[in-house]
């Protein structure tokens, strides 16, 4: 359904450099030339942003895939990419059957949902109306984009809330207009950028439901991409790690954690410790340290160690060699948000 | 509008055409929708008509004695219709002239560009579908401009020559439209985002407003000056609508320079010159735009919230 090689984004800056009297410029900036200087009109992006690094990456149809990664990783760049919005600067691929350098045909096929800026919302218009709009552009008749708003809206638990004006609603309950637009057209592929930001529990439950049932028993390939990789991991068929712009690993969630066989997370909360004095012994790889403010002095401390019977007693002994108390001690297996926001993603990276 | 493909059955060049002129409707009515949402918006809409409309009437008033023996004989001599010509149809142009780029900003700042470049509909149906908003704005202007100037400062029109003042009309709107396209399309091309959009500032402040005879004949102005106004279509059109409408115009006698040196009426010269310029302008402008949003699309900067 999807399938992309080698791809890459540079963001121009703007560049200006006088070689004897010839004006080099890059970059989307109005520059007037003159011999003796160069005056710039206006303002620059500044130095180039190198957003992608040769992804490669297949996805099939009616999967759930998930695009995971820390914040300025690249997914939203990769996204855009898929949906027509955004050239690639290299490579080539194709989405639904379209090659990449027909971003008018791809976006017949695709649905994109951004849940960042305001994504068209009118806030002068009802949720119902703003829906319905959405499907007008895209083509529907009157009748069909009146069920289709119906069922979008019902999808997403705002029946009752329809003819509110945008205005009126809650964050959440806007979120979910916004997707209620992306379950309104049908296409062969649903692109979803951060869909739970910001949700309450019982309606991001909701939503990760409706990726994980509704859309593929309709038979459309939904891509989802977050920073979250806790509500992901159960959801998805596959998911990609993006970090700095490069593609790590892709798999099913198990294959992504695979090879951390050998290694086990300590989460601890402690009271009034300060600076460990103990050398940091061997059986912890890496630690992640927060002071929680407050009174009670509590930090928060989060462990990567050896899957040795001896590594907790030895992480315990060191952190507490600073001084306080343990309050709270868990043990538990490294799980794809471990990976995700970094503590182990140089492991899953070799 | 997208061009249908050349091999498409014609059906699906009809269908493909019923269904943008369906989504300029569906915007026609989102965009009503919310301008009658914003109640305090209406009457301030009605007496901004009447404070700018009454402002001209008043100046017109102080200056028309002499502004009659200005005019010449092309133009009759009630500077009443001369001047209600010309305020009317600057806010026609305005809105052709200058709303394609308001349009694309607010689309951009909003960060509605990249939704709506995801709609299967052709590039250009979102902006024109916005651009339905200063329509419902702008247009009925008009009535109250020609209603004003006639039931309160003595302004008369002659009606036998509608059809061609229509013509012209639809001429100048469509030129004004083209270099509104090439305005709209700075905004991605010269990166222009905010301030003073120089296409824009050019022609509609500087050329139109000063140059093209709005508020008095060219006639005035220095030669090389009458010369400069013959560079954009307000001036052809103001020239043709007056000499049609205007009580005791003529359609003959030649006042702008190239009519002088051209061997046509002056009406042919002014249709011809309107029509050379909205072959020309408009397909410059749509492709400007497109190629606009093509750069916008390979640097990332179709809409300011990525």
């Amino acid at each position: 359904m999807i399938r992309l090689s080698g791809i890459g984004k540079t963001f121009p800056g703007a560049e200006l450099s006088l070689r004897g009297t010839k004006l080099v410029t890059q970059g989307p900036a109005l520059w007037v030339r003159n011999l003796a200087r160069a005056v710039r009109l206006t303002a620059s992006p500044g130095a180039p942003v190198r957003a992608l690094e040769d992804v490669t990456l297949n996805i099939a149809a009616g999967e759930v895939f998930g695009i995971l990664g820390p914040n300025g990783s690249g997914k939203t760049t990769l996204v855009k990419i898929m949906a027509g919005l955004l050239r690639p600067t290299e490579g080539a691929g194709a989405v639904a059957g379209v090659e990449m350098n027909h971003p008018q045909a791809i976006r017949r096929r695709v649905s994109y949902v951004s849940t960042t800026g305001w994504m068209g919302l009118e806030w002068a218009l009802t949720a119902e109306e703003n829906i319905r709009f959405f499907g007008l552009l895209s083509g529907m008749s009157g009748a069909l984009a009146k069920t289709r708003t119906d069922e979008a809206l019902r999808d997403v638990g705002l029946m009752q809330d329809r003819h509110k004006a945008v205005s009126e609603l809650s964050n959440g309950m806007r979120q979910r207009v916004i997707l209620a637009r992306a379950l309104l057209l049908r296409t062969p592929v649903v692109l979803l950028d951060e869909p739970t930001v910001g949700l309450d529990p019982i309606h991001r439950d909701q939503v990760l439901a409706l990726v994980r049932e509704t859309l593929p028993a309709r038979g459309q390939t939904v891509i989802v991409v977050d920073h979250q990789a806790d509500a992901l991991e159960t959801i998805v068929d596959r998911a990609a790690i993006l970090a700095g712009g490069r593609l790590l690993r892709a798999g099913t969630p198990a294959e992504l954690v695979s090879g951390l066989e050998g290694v086990r997370v300590l989460e601890m909360v402690t009271r009034g410790s300060g600076e460990p004095r103990a050398a940091i012994p061997p059986q912890v790889q890496e630690v992640e340290r927060i002071e929680r403010p407050g009174p009670l002095g509590l930090t928060q401390w989060r462990l990567t160690v050896a899957d040795r019977s001896d590594a907790l007693e030895a992480a315990l002994h060191w952190v507490l060699s600073g001084g306080g108390q343990a309050v709270q001690v868990a043990e538990r297996a490294p799980r794809l948000a471990d990976v995700v926001t970094g503590r182990l993603r140089r492991e899953v990276s070799r | 509008m997208r061009v249908p493909a050349a091999g498409e059955p014609r059906d699906v060049r009809v269908h493909s055409l019923i269904r943008e002129i369906a989504t300029l409707w569906a915007f026609a009515i989102r965009e009503y929708r919310i301008w009658q949402s914003y109640r305090v918006n209406q009457v301030m809409w009605m007496v901004n008509i009447f404070v700018t409309t009454l402002l001209f009437f008043l100046m017109g008033q102080m200056v028309k004695g002499k502004a009659a023996h200005l005019m010449g004989a092309a133009y009759g001599t009630n500077y009443m219709s001369f001047i209600v010509v010309g305020i009317a149809m600057n806010v026609f142009l305005f809105t052709n002239l200058a709303d394609p780029y308001t349009r694309i900003a607010r689309s951009y700042f909003n960060g509605t560009m990249d939704l709506m470049l995801l709609s299967p509909m052709s590039i250009y149906t979102p902006l024109l579908g916005f651009m339905t908003k200063s329509m419902l704005d702008d247009y009925p202007r008009l009535f109250f401009v020609g209603g004003f100037g006639m039931l309160l400062f003595g302004a008369a029109f002659r009606f036998q020559y509608t059809l061609p003042a229509l013509g012209f009309t639809v001429l100048v709107l469509s030129s004004a439209f083209g270099i509104g396209m090439i305005s709209a399309s700075s905004f991605y091309l010269l990166n222009i985002k905010r301030g003073t959009e120089p296409v824009r500032f050019l022609v509609q402040q500087l050329l139109a407003t000063l140059l093209a005879g709005s508020y008095y004949p060219v006639t005035v102005l220095p030669r090389p000056l009458q010369w400069v106004a013959c560079l954009i279509p307000h001036t052809y059109a103001f020239d043709a609508l007056r000499r049609l409408m205007d009580p005791g115009a003529h359609l003959g006698g030649a006042v702008l320079p190239l009519q002088q040196i051209l061997p046509w009426p002056p009406l042919a010269v002014d249709g011809a010159v309107l029509g050379l310029m909205t072959l020309i302008l408009i397909p410059v402008g749509l492709l400007l735009y497109a190629r606009g949003i093509e750069k916008a699309r390979r640097n990332g900067t179709l809409t300011r919230w990525q």
